[in-house]
């Protein structure tokens, strides 16, 4: 080993340590925010039940959420070698939303609670093979855009048929629910519902670190260094599918974090698709607890949605992405 | 302030109607087919007139979950309230209220059709002056006087058990999505009329009138007022009645279950949730020392 990669290999690790800090950092300051009060002593006996029943799930969820979001954005934007790809603009999001609303209102949540994440993994894993189908392996960023446009327009409407149709007197709030994403009042049990399936979608993802690294040489480099891209394909699909449609189950849509986190961190990183996962990881869950505590600072009696948030921060960083890359692309 | 402006025009509204029989002094004084376009409208209607005369409400009036009188209402033939069905009925009268169908009622009128909007009540006193607007406008004068006296005989008796009491316990009305009933509101009303204050003026409420549970948690009601059950309907905003935080403040506090249909409406059924309420209060009281 050269004395170059030697030091090289130093660097991750240090990053990693520090995102990591920030990421708890986070985590804490996250369990110390709320509307009764700033800090871990919140007055009364009710103080630690609000802490264990209110503010701990939902800093859970920042952190498993944002995490999802952040590593999918990477392991998408590895795999699909597009730097346009995230959940939310492919439809991989818009697809688990529609699978939660249908479990919803077809009543299959209430029957077995598993229901509604499972809900949101099929309903992930349709969109994502859509796209996948529809834009092909080699299609360019544009390709991948319209297929993912297509795929998520179409996911929304059929959640506003589904909830029209389901007669609910709340369908227009629950719209606004599953399209701008909430962490608010929570519970432990949406806790437990997503994150073993969240969990097992990360590990997942991490897997494929070495084989998007294999992939950046092109696929018949990657495919003679052994790689079995059939099994990367369905590695990405699945991880995906379960990290953020148990996510997107439990809080509705949160945009751009995908897109937003691999992009800013890619520069720490070098070109090494495989260090991007743990660091998109850890990125993505500090960017969306950090979002959520500045929700409940700064204007607290808004009520803003934590969705309506990271697209006010990634639409304008996903015009500046596509400029960029058109000008990659014109001759 | 947007509250008030609300009230605005809801008073501008009563109004404006409380003029409107004496204008149309030509008119039959009892309409034989009477369309209602409005929950609200539907259920005053169905008490005060018999079934012959009445040609079509809303299907929400044999709705048990938001109709008090599901079914004194079955079996009445059911509008869609779009103008063009409205007329298939040849109505002599149609009754409507302030929100949601002002375009249908334009063009009804326009077509040389009796319309009466009948305003949305903030408080029991209106809710006395909508029956009497309801019962001259369908010609029901002795019905709606035997109405407002039973209203008000239950009212006075409710006033008379305040004066014995002098604690003044808070309560919450509780929503789907972390909603309270706010000032101006029926519900807040009816919470008042009962002896309790109504916490949604002491909580901190972001503006969208949600009270986060943490605040629920750290401050709790005398009173949990809930409206509706959490599987009443399949949404994912009832997840906070779910909650094993609003199932804490149960258990610690007492909680009762007012169904939507007591006081979605400005009707006298309003009254029954009033008594529930009251008789909740002097539970509350019977416990504290």
């Amino acid at each position: 080993m050269t004395a170059a990669a030697a030091r090289r290999d130093i660097a991750p690790a240090g990053l990693l340590v520090a995102l990591g800090a920030a990421a708890c950092a986070a985590f804490l300051l996250s369990l110390a925010v709320g509307p009764s009060g700033f800090g871990f002593h919140v007055a009364g006996d009710a103080g630690a039940l609000i802490l264990r029943e209110i503010r701990l799930p939902r800093a859970i969820l920042g952190a498993l959420v944002g995490g999802a979001l952040g590593l999918s954005g990477a392991a998408l934007q590895g795999y699909l070698r597009n730097p346009l790809a995230e959940p939310s603009i492919v439809g991989v999001s818009g697809g688990s939303a529609l699978g939660a609303v249908l479990a919803i209102h077809l009543g299959l949540s209430g029957v077995f609670a598993f229901a509604l994440p499972a809900g949101g993994l099929a309903g992930a894993a349709v969109a994502m093979l859509l796209v996948m189908a529809l834009a092909g392996s080699h299609g360019g960023p544009v390709t991948l855009i319209l297929a993912g446009l297509a795929v998520s327009s179409f996911a929304t409407a059929l959640i506003s048929l589904a909830l029209n149709l389901s007669q609910n007197p709340f369908a227009t709030v629950e719209m606004v629910f599953w399209l701008m994403g909430s962490l608010a009042d929570r519970s432990l049990t949406q806790v437990w519902l997503a994150a073993p399936l969240m969990v097992a979608g990360m590990a997942l993802l991490l897997l494929v670190g070495r084989a998007l690294d294999a992939l950046t040489l092109g696929e018949d480099a990657a495919r003679s260094l052994g790689l079995d891209l059939k099994r990367t394909r369905l590695t990405v699909v699945a991880g995906t599918a379960l990290s953020v449609g148990a996510a997107t189950a439990v809080t509705g849509i949160i945009g751009f974090v995908g897109l937003i986190v691999p992009h800013a961190l890619r520069p720490l990183v070098g070109h090494r698709p495989g260090l991007l996962l743990p660091a998109s990881l850890l990125g993505g869950a500090t960017m969306l607890l950090v979002a959520d505590v500045a929700l409940r600072v700064v204007q607290p009696w808004v009520d803003l949605r934590i969705g309506v948030l990271t697209a006010l921060l990634g639409a304008p960083f996903f015009v500046w992405l596509v400029l960029k890359t058109r000008a990659e692309l014109a001759p | 302030m947007r509250r008030r402006s609300f009230a605005s025009i809801g008073l501008m509204a009563a109004v404006l109607v409380a003029a409107l029989p004496a204008i149309a002094g030509d008119t039959p004084a009892r309409p034989q087919r009477i369309v209602s376009l409005d929950l609200c409208t539907d259920q005053l209607l169905v008490e005060l007139v018999p079934r012959t005369r009445i040609a079509a409400v809303t299907h929400l009036a044999a709705d048990a979950t938001v109709s008090a009188i599901p079914d004194k209402a079955l079996g009445i033939t059911v509008t869609h309230g779009a103008a063009e069905d409205v007329l298939r009925f040849d109505p002599d009268l149609v009754l409507a209220g302030p929100f949601g169908v002002p375009a249908t009622v334009d063009l009804l009128r326009r077509l040389g059709k009796r319309v009466v909007v009948v305003p949305q009540p903030q408080d029991l006193e209106g809710v006395r002056s909508v029956v009497q607007v309801v019962a001259s406008a369908v010609g029901a004068e002795a019905e709606g006087a035997a109405m407002i006296a039973d209203f008000d005989h239950r009212l006075a008796r409710l006033a008379a058990m305040r004066q014995q009491q002098a604690l003044k316990p808070g309560a919450i009305v509780y929503q789907v999505g972390g909603v309270v009933a706010g000032p101006g509101s029926l519900a807040d009303a009816a919470i008042a009329a009962a002896g309790f204050r109504n916490l949604a003026r002491e909580y901190y409420t972001t503006r969208g009138g949600q009270v986060p549970l943490e605040m629920l948690l750290a401050h709790p009601p005398d009173l949990l007022v809930l409206s509706s059950a959490p599987d009443e309907y399949r949404t994912a905003l009832a997840d906070n009645l779910r909650h094993p935080a609003v199932a804490l403040v149960r258990r610690r506090r007492a909680s009762v279950e007012l169904p939507w249909r007591l006081w979605l409406c400005g009707t006298p059924h309003i009254m029954e949730a009033v008594e529930q309420l009251a008789a909740a209060r002097v539970r509350i009281q019977a416990r504290s020392p």
